[in-house]
């Protein structure tokens, strides 16, 4: 983790860094690279490179020289030789800076979101936390929340099996419409601000799924261990798992709607005569597994989102739009 | 802006900023502007005495804007003797205002909930700020412990309106945006003062002042088209919680909005639907259910095609009916011969558009 771990491509960030080290390592006396690197979870190359920084920096002092009492120093022996640091002179910076508004704003939304976990924490907890947060900042925290959301049925028990590890059986609906039975080893419960999702390793079909908590019905969980072979199985981010049988749709789509097809966007087409098409629309190539899903994504953006082809695509739509109008001439 | 060759070996960006901070929390009586070029290191390397400095004075005004980005306590001082006069405006930053409190610590257990929280913007508009948050909780070299395993949070921001309305919230100035109101024939140029961003039911909504009308409005964020231009002058907003409010206002709306849907049996909308904060079963495969937003409502609706009849409000009947169509008509290809059924649906009138 350590290793490979953030990088910081604006110099905003990296003053952040900077401000953030010092007192940590005025604090902490003595400390190696590695340990530094793991703690603020960064390379140990961005621990040196700021570490050497910091170093040569200091004030313009008195003299407006920067002299030699006006800069930061350590131990180079220790640094250069044994990869450790030792700060042994420092100037102005004694303590952690504050939190911005936008930067308490962001965790206390944040907190606000985790409220719906079926986490055994008291609300206490949460609400000392974003407490500190506010008195922590150099500005009264932006007004940014979100809603509580209400209690998703089944999370309490995927995640009990999670932490037990233990195998989960369910009836998952899909979306063509069957209702089949399943048998997990769940590995990770997911969102997406108010969907919810479970990755696991399906027995049946040997692979990694994500079923939506929505769609989960008789939910058990069993007693039966789950296998630890999966769990190294590299999860990414949330996203659309594709196989061999995924239909490639052709869709028109508003510019300012694209990121509603999220996990089926395999590529927009971003040639400039696609810009023309009608209403200042673009072309977009997206995936789906079938039909079933694409003429719900479809009838559900009715006024950003067209498909252009494949036919078979089209008349899917249609038909389930036009059995939706039949029902209101019943 | 051209770079300044001048320099042989620039100092990096960081640096100069390093420096200024530094520099800054290091006075306590204030350095001028003029002090500061000369002096601070990136600055003076580029400082010519008695010569042209507009361009380092334009960038040193972009290094405090940067800085107060930051959450650092950047102060301006006027010259006791001197009033008004720009050139002797002395700059530093309080030390007590730029340092966490002392008795501010966070436990293991609160770090593990904050890096999940942070974890939960990995994406979008507020990750940098998360990031730099964990940063200065790490300073205080509190345990770093790994989010909760199992869980992989995401709030997501996809509405393009939401970073620059979250930096307008932030510089508390005005916006300006074009906004399309549903039944509204085109969009209309909206300048507001921006007071709070929440999400409700999974929506991003702005509360605001409407600077034209002189009232509150809340939009919804997915309905802002183009681009968003911030004002320059900070607005005089009194403080209140208008996050809270601007929740407990779409929460009234929830409440008093109820939709009446038959659904199919077995089906993914009675599933799902019958799932939704709130939902009542009504016996009859018929489920009540709160909504906000008619039009938001209807898009979902329509989604399920047939596996849901709405059959109240009105409006939103019309509405689901009116998107079906269109969403018909949009597919069936003239050609085949075939009539979609809404085209001859009497007794409800296609809404103009």
């Amino acid at each position: 983790m350590a290793d490979s771990g953030q990088s910081f491509s604006y110099a905003q960030d990296k003053l952040t860094f900077l401000l953030a080290l010092v007192p940590y390592l005025v604090d902490i006396g003595r400390v190696s690279v590695s340990d530094a690197a793991a703690h603020f979870q960064v390379s140990e190359q961005q621990i040196r490179d700021a570490v050497s920084l910091i170093a040569v920096s200091g004030v313009p002092g008195e003299t407006f020289q920067y002299q030699h009492g006006d800069l930061f120093d350590i131990a180079w022996d220790d640094f250069d030789e044994h990869d450790e640091i030792v700060i042994t002179h420092r100037v102005a910076l004694d303590d952690s800076p504050r939190f911005s508004a936008r930067e308490a704003a962001a965790l206390i939304a944040g907190l606000q979101y985790l409220q719906s976990l079926p986490e055994n924490i008291d609300r206490g907890v949460y609400s000392s936390l974003m407490d500190k947060l506010a008195r922590g900042a150099s500005e009264r925290p932006s007004q940014v929340a979100i809603a509580r959301q209400g209690a998703t049925g089944s999370l309490a028990e995927v995640r009990d099996a999670l932490a037990r590890g233990v195998q989960l059986e369910f009836d998952y609906l899909a979306s063509r419409g069957t209702r089949e039975h399943r048998t997990v080893d769940p590995l990770r419960i997911d969102s997406d601000d108010e969907s919810w999702y479970l990755r696991a390793w399906d027995h049946r079909r040997g692979a990694v799924r994500t079923f939506r908590f929505d769609r989960l019905s008789a939910l058990v969980v069993t007693d039966r261990p789950a296998s630890s072979a999966h769990d190294d199985v590299r999860l990414g981010d949330l996203v659309f798992q594709g196989g061999d049988d995924d239909l490639i749709v052709t869709v028109e789509v508003d510019p300012a709607a694209v990121g509603l097809l999220g996990e089926y966007l395999s590529q927009v087409d971003e040639a400039p005569d696609a810009q023309t098409g009608a209403h200042g629309r673009v072309r977009a190539h997206i995936r789906v597994a079938h039909i079933h899903g694409l003429k719900r994504l479809v009838t559900s953006n009715a006024s950003s989102l067209t498909v252009v082809g494949p036919p078979e695509a089209r008349a899917a739509v249609a038909d389930w739009a036009d059995a939706a109008l039949r029902r209101y001439l019943e | 802006m051209a770079p300044e060759k001048l320099t042989p070996a620039p100092v990096p960006v960081e640096e100069r900023l390093f420096s200024l901070v530094l520099a800054l929390l290091a006075t306590e009586t204030g350095l001028t502007k003029n002090e500061i070029l000369s002096t601070v290191q990136g600055y003076r390397q580029r400082y010519r005495s008695g010569g042209d400095n507009a361009s380092l004075e334009r960038q040193f005004e972009r290094d405090k804007d940067d800085i107060r980005e930051l959450g650092v306590p950047l102060e301006t001082l006027e010259s006791p003797g001197d009033p008004g006069n720009n050139q002797q405006l002395r700059y530093r930053i309080p030390r007590t205002a730029y340092e966490l409190p002392a008795d501010i610590a966070f436990s293991a257990a609160e770090t593990t909930l904050l890096n999940l929280a942070a974890m939960a913007w990995r994406e979008g508009s507020l990750s940098r700020e998360s990031r730099r948050a964990l940063l200065k909780l790490r300073s205080t070299g509190v345990e770093t412990t790994e989010p909760v395993l199992g869980y992989a949070p995401r709030i997501r921001t996809r509405d393009s309106a939401f970073e620059p309305l979250s930096t307008a919230l932030a510089r508390r100035v005005s916006a300006r945006f074009l906004y399309l109101k549903p039944g509204d024939p085109a969009a209309r140029m909206r300048t507001v003062a921006p007071l709070a961003l929440v999400q409700h039911q999974g929506r991003w909504h702005l509360k605001a002042t409407d600077l034209d009308l002189d009232e509150p409005r809340t939009f919804l964020l997915s309905r802002i088209s183009g681009a968003v231009t911030l004002g320059r002058k900070p607005l005089d907003l009194p403080a209140a919680d208008y996050a809270a409010l601007a929740l407990a206002e779409l929460d009234a709306i929830w409440d008093a909005n109820v939709a009446e849907l038959e659904v199919q049996n077995g089906t993914d909308a009675q599933l799902r639907l019958s799932r939704r904060r709130g939902a009542e079963d009504a016996g009859d495969g018929r489920i009540r259910l709160h909504f906000t937003d008619t039009a938001l409502l209807a898009d979902e609706l329509a989604g399920f095609g047939p596996e849901v009849r709405v059959l109240g409000p009105a409006q939103l009947v019309e509405s689901v009916v009116d998107r079906l169509r269109a969403v018909s008509a949009a597919h069936r290809d003239t050609a085949s011969g075939t009539t979609a059924p809404g085209t001859t649906s009497p007794g409800i009138e296609q809404e103009a558009r």
